[in-house]
């Protein structure tokens, strides 16, 4: 046990302790209650820039409650209640004077079931740029259009059918077009929920190539049942039981070393 | 103890795996007290049978490093299983190793019974190898019950086998100045010594692995070294 000092300060509460670059998001003591049903514990998690985060834990241990609390999208849920601050560039995104229809433009979310809009490839695309009034012209929607179905991966398979149905396309087609779709308004982040678990081996490793490139320019947040896909494409692993975060630390300690028992349990695939 | 996983079968995996490596560490102390009786009673034959043996310890090591692969490739192991995968892979390459020394050790038992003008002390190579037999069981011990502290135990006892090679060294050099006749012989011993205390030095790091296994990070600690064999000038004086 001579090491097992520093390893707890590495793994244990925020990263921010070895961390110098300025979180793009901040949770701080997050509660969520949904009616008597306390879902989120005291959560503190700082989101990185360029940088891909996971969420792994046991089924409803809220991982996905968190990730919907960063976009506000538990606000449509009336008997849910969210408490603590979650910060966006030092912004509370919780104040009333923040738009929320804004937010989700810079706080993008893509789900786990592809669900392209009934409309054509193009359209889909062209949707969020058009009611953000993002583009000043059809030169411009068209070059945004053209730009993001490239960074999404799709260009070289649709380039020639962009007036197709986008409902028309295979399962990796279809989340690779929602993915296009939500940086199409320059989000800074984006939210991932369980974006692969619909997908086949293949068509889940372009995702994975594509997330690996998206890094670059957002921030990335994943929540996935794969240890394996975490363990490939994140940086950062924060595990999750029982609406509390249990160990946050970057991935390869997380899924090599990791210091507490519930989380060794977990990724190793034990009863706890 | 950690928790049973919950594919059970993944235990019964990881549990044939860890008998593997047992029996090839008892298998492979089995061949030092073999070849340390062939040295002492001049027994050729037990010699042969430590040399032949040699081939039982090789598929040991096959079998364990095909066995880990399989689990990497179908259980996609992580955090402890993972360590403990891998360094079973590394364990069975060192005691590969030693059965290797082992089947030298026996190879000079047959070349030191043909020189008759030279009666070995074999004390110390007994004691030796008593001591590298004594740290395997440890060994053993350590890697059963995953215990970290029994590992650092093996680890920091190396240093006896390295004091005792030293000494064995410089009593043979004083032989060998004597006698020229000597030096034949003697070199042989030396080299026997030497396979002991490199034995010693696989089983360090065996218990290193098996810290490693325990506590998820490399053992730090500086080790105590004895050997200062390599540092030894002998003037020349013909």
């Amino acid at each position: 046990m001579v090491n097992e000092v520093n390893i707890l300060n590495v793994n244990e509460g925020s990263a921010t302790d070895v961390d110098v670059r300025e979180p793009k998001m901040k949770a701080k003591k997050v509660n969520v209650y949904y009616g008597d049903n306390h879902a989120l514990r005291d959560i503190d998690l700082d989101i990185n820039p360029n940088e891909v985060t996971a969420l792994i834990g046991p089924s409803g241990c809220g991982k996905s409650t968190f990730l919907r609390c960063l976009n506000r999208m538990n606000d449509t849920i009336d008997i849910c209640r969210v408490e603590g601050n979650i910060l966006l560039d030092n912004q509370n995104i919780n104040d009333k004077k923040i738009d929320v229809v804004q937010l989700r433009a810079r706080v993008g979310m893509v789900f786990q079931k592809p669900n392209p809009f009934p409309k054509s490839i193009y359209d889909n695309i062209a949707y969020g740029p058009r009611i953000h009034g993002i583009a000043n012209s059809k030169e411009e929607l068209d070059e945004i259009v053209h730009s993001s179905l490239k960074k999404a991966g799709l260009w070289n398979e649709v380039h020639d059918r962009l007036d197709a149905s986008g409902t028309s396309l295979s399962g990796g087609q279809q989340q690779r077009l929602c993915i296009a779709r939500t940086i199409a308004i320059e989000p800074e982040v984006i939210l991932m929920d369980e974006p692969c678990s619909a997908l086949d081996p293949i068509a889940t490793a372009i995702i994975e190539e594509l997330i690996e490139d998206l890094k670059n320019r957002y921030a990335i947040v994943i929540v996935t049942h794969s240890m394996q896909q975490a363990a490939r494409i994140s940086q950062k692993t924060a595990f999750f039981h029982l609406g509390k975060l249990m160990e946050v630390g970057d991935t390869t300690t997380i899924f090599t070393n990791p210091t507490h028992e519930k989380t060794k349990d977990y990724i190793t695939g034990r009863y706890g | 103890m950690p928790h049973s996983h919950i594919v059970s079968s993944f235990d019964d995996d990881l549990n044939q795996l860890r008998g593997k490596i047992v029996e090839m560490a008892e298998l492979v102390a089995k061949q030092f007290s073999d070849a340390e009786q062939a040295l002492t009673k001049k027994d050729l034959k037990l010699a042969t049978l430590v040399r032949e043996t040699d081939l039982v310890v090789d598929q040991y090591e096959q079998d364990i490093e095909k066995s880990a692969i399989e689990l990497i490739a179908i259980r996609s192991p992580l955090a402890d299983d993972l360590r403990e995968i891998i360094s079973a892979i590394k364990i069975s390459n060192a005691l590969e190793r030693i059965g290797d020394y082992a089947k030298n050790l026996s190879k000079r038992v047959v070349v030191l019974n043909e020189t008759d003008n030279f009666e070995a002390n074999t004390s110390v190579i007994t004691q030796m190898i008593e001591i590298v037999n004594m740290m395997n069981q440890d060994v053993i011990e350590a890697y059963t019950n995953k215990a970290s502290e029994k590992a650092i135990s093996v680890w920091t006892r190396d240093i006896v086998v390295d004091n005792l090679y030293e000494s064995l060294f410089r009593e043979l050099l004083t032989y060998m100045m004597e006698n020229p006749e000597y030096i034949t012989p003697a070199t042989h011993l030396l080299f026997v010594a030497k396979n002991i205390e490199r034995a010693g030095d696989h089983l360090t790091n065996i218990a290193e692995l098996i810290y490693y296994i325990v506590e998820g990070v490399p053992l730090e600690m500086v080790r105590p070294k004895g050997d200062n064999s390599s540092e030894t000038n002998v003037e020349f004086t013909g």
